[in-house]
């Protein structure tokens, strides 16, 4: 029993306990209205960390992710590409595949440290953008986005409903396709995984191609929601996506963890950091916390 | 052959590593007439003395398969650490720090067996918090004595030159003299046997984590003689700067492979990049894209034979 309850990922104990304690100190961020904000707030972390999670259960890692939302704001908002808005997003989308199937070659073909290989891509997508972007600086969001970053329905905003469209099949994929038994397999054992066939090759592309396209949909809320493009924008998320994946019980090298758990993961970091704000916790105290909690979260169901 | 693969192997020095600082330098000093003056010169070594500090730091975590990315928030954290309390106690009160933070990503990792990315994240987060707090604002005055170890030359060599040479002897010494230096790059090459041949495995990683602080702490206490103030997050990109340094050197994140002479090219290279990009006149923001790029043709020159992290 005790087993079984340490299996559960610390995100589900964690937003358990964040909302309790909201509940007792400040009942109004509990109220549906602001949950269903913050819902909407954790939209773009959730979409990031599915792709997260996904490359990290192969035992690799993304930290392009910033990087693609970096340059898909641009190619979006800086009016560089004068197309109608569903090509500019197709264009995106095909980006985004690009990025990871570059990532995926350096890992796969080269065999170099992913760590690298996704921090190079990211030092050069945002060393671009950000020379660009002296010439031609980023403007307003395209309608469709922020339509689905901003507009309610209801009291629902849309960019759940939207983060849930994504959510919803590859949960599904993974868990119910040969490709997810597959995921899990090299998770647990990539050596093992190999010598019995399982194509290790292809099913690290897929996870960076698909975990690139993901991040591109995470830009889309995330320009969508801020209603123009930033330099600043995605900052925070290839660091913070990894937080949620591990407190969400993706562990490293153990090929365990589903889906859900991240999710849970990214509305119990969005709710922490409104939580503290409202109690006026500074961005010192803010980081330190976080710090803490991390760090936490991940002792406490080490393997060995 | 299989000679020269076992040394390649251990120091992780291919000839892309000595060729690429090599060819920037020969490329910078035909375009640029500047760069080769004694005055340009120094400037770069002035640059590159802390990230060469912190890098060697990280190539000690490296090698035996961990990475540090508190590294740049130890640098801050020094920095307000020296400005904030009485000169007297400035310096061991950042070298305590250091040693403490250390000690923490060392146990995190080794004890509580939490994975050395998420670790240093979170110690890197909490520091970087700490440090805002105890000093938001860049300023402050750092003492008298420190100011002078950073600025002083001696026979018209700069200060920084021997920080650099101090600190690259010292990793020198500890890595390839010293029975400590050996088995680090067994518990990097496989830990398990390692462990069964007697190296007690967790105090020797744990002494790493601790010698990367350190070594970040004094980059930190460089960095605050230099610039004579405090900043919260002077220290910011050093994280990544130091491994795109040491990648470049030809170390290995998984483990086993690397050279101090490796980081050293790396961060030359590095540095090379920054001032050439300054020289010529081109953007800083695409030195980024330009870094990023040479550590894609760096890792290209260097392929593996086992995917990992």
């Amino acid at each position: 029993m005790a087993r079984l309850l340490l299996s559960v990922p610390i995100a589900y104990a964690g937003t358990a306990v964040l909302l309790a304690f909201a509940y007792v100190a400040r009942p109004a961020l509990v109220s549906p209205v602001l949950l269903l904000l913050i819902v909407r707030q954790a939209a773009p972390l959730a979409i990031a960390v599915l792709g997260q999670s996904l490359c990290m259960r192969v035992l690799s890692l993304d930290l392009s992710i910033g990087g693609v939302i970096l340059a898909v704001s641009y190619i979006l908002t800086s009016g560089i590409l004068r197309l109608p808005e569903p090509l500019l997003l197709l264009i995106c989308v095909l980006f985004g595949a690009a990025v990871g199937a570059v990532n995926a070659f350096f890992i796969t073909r080269i065999k170099a440290s992913s760590v690298i290989v996704t921090l190079a891509t990211a030092l050069i997508l945002s060393g671009v953008v950000f020379s660009l972007s002296q010439l031609r600086a980023p403007g307003e969001a395209p309608a469709i986005l922020r339509y689905i970053g901003q507009t309610r329905i209801g009291i629902v905003p849309i960019s759940p409903l939207f983060w849930l469209a994504i959510f919803l099949p590859v949960a599904l994929f993974l868990r119910m396709s040969v490709f997810g038994r597959y995921v899990d397999a090299i998770g647990a054992n990539p050596r093992a995984a190999l010598i019995s066939g399982i194509p290790y090759v292809r099913i690290v592309t897929i996870a960076h191609i698909l975990s690139s396209i993901l991040a591109v949909f995470s830009g889309f809320v995330l320009v969508g929601f801020v209603g123009a493009g930033s330099l600043d924008i995605g900052r925070d998320l290839p660091l913070t996506s990894l937080v949620a994946v591990i407190l969400g019980g993706v562990t490293f090298g153990s090929g365990k963890g589903g889906s859900l758990g991240p999710a849970v993961a990214a509305f119990m970091l969005t709710f922490s950091f409104n939580l503290l704000t409202s109690l006026g916790v500074g961005e010192p105290g803010k980081l330190m916390l976080q710090g803490a909690i991390i760090a936490l979260a991940a002792t406490r169901r080490s393997p060995d | 052959m299989p000679v020269s693969i076992m040394k390649s192997n251990r120091s992780g020095l291919r000839l892309a590593t000595i060729a690429l600082p090599a060819l920037l330098f020969v490329v910078l000093s035909i375009l640029s007439p500047a760069f080769l003056s004694v005055q340009n010169l120094s400037n770069i070594n002035g640059q590159i003395a802390a990230l060469l500090i912190v890098s060697l730091g990280q190539l000690v975590v490296a090698l035996i398969g961990g990475i540090d990315l508190s590294v740049g928030a130890v640098l801050s954290l020094t920095t307000t650490i020296i400005v904030s309390v009485s000169p007297d106690f400035a310096l061991p009160a950042a070298l305590l720090a250091g040693i403490a933070i250390g000690l923490v990503n060392g146990i995190g990792v080794t004890v509580a067996g939490v994975h050395p990315l998420i670790m240093t994240m979170a110690s890197m987060t909490f520091l970087q918090g700490l440090a805002l707090l105890i000093h938001p604002v860049p300023g402050g005055t750092v003492p008298d004595y420190l100011a002078g170890l950073a600025w002083t030359s001696a026979a018209g060599v700069p200060a920084a030159f021997f920080w650099c040479v101090a600190a690259v002897t010292i990793a020198s010494f500890l890595l390839s003299m010293t029975r400590f230096g050996l088995r680090l790059f067994a518990i990097g090459a496989n830990q398990a046997s390692a462990a069964r041949n007697g190296i007690a495995v967790r105090w020797y990683s744990v002494s790493c984590y601790v010698i990367c602080s350190v070594a970040a702490t004094i980059a930190g206490i460089f960095i605050s003689a230099r610039v004579s103030s405090g900043d919260a997050t002077v220290g910011a990109p050093f994280a990544l700067d130091s491994i795109t340094a040491i990648a470049m050197g030809g170390v290995q994140l998984a483990g086993g492979t690397g050279s101090v002479a490796g980081v050293v090219l790396g961060t030359i290279t590095l540095g090379l990049l920054t001032n050439g990009m300054n020289l010529v006149g081109i953007s800083p923001f695409l030195r980024t894209a330009a870094t990023g790029l040479l550590l894609l043709v760096a890792i290209s020159m260097q392929r593996r034979t086992v995917i990992g992290v």
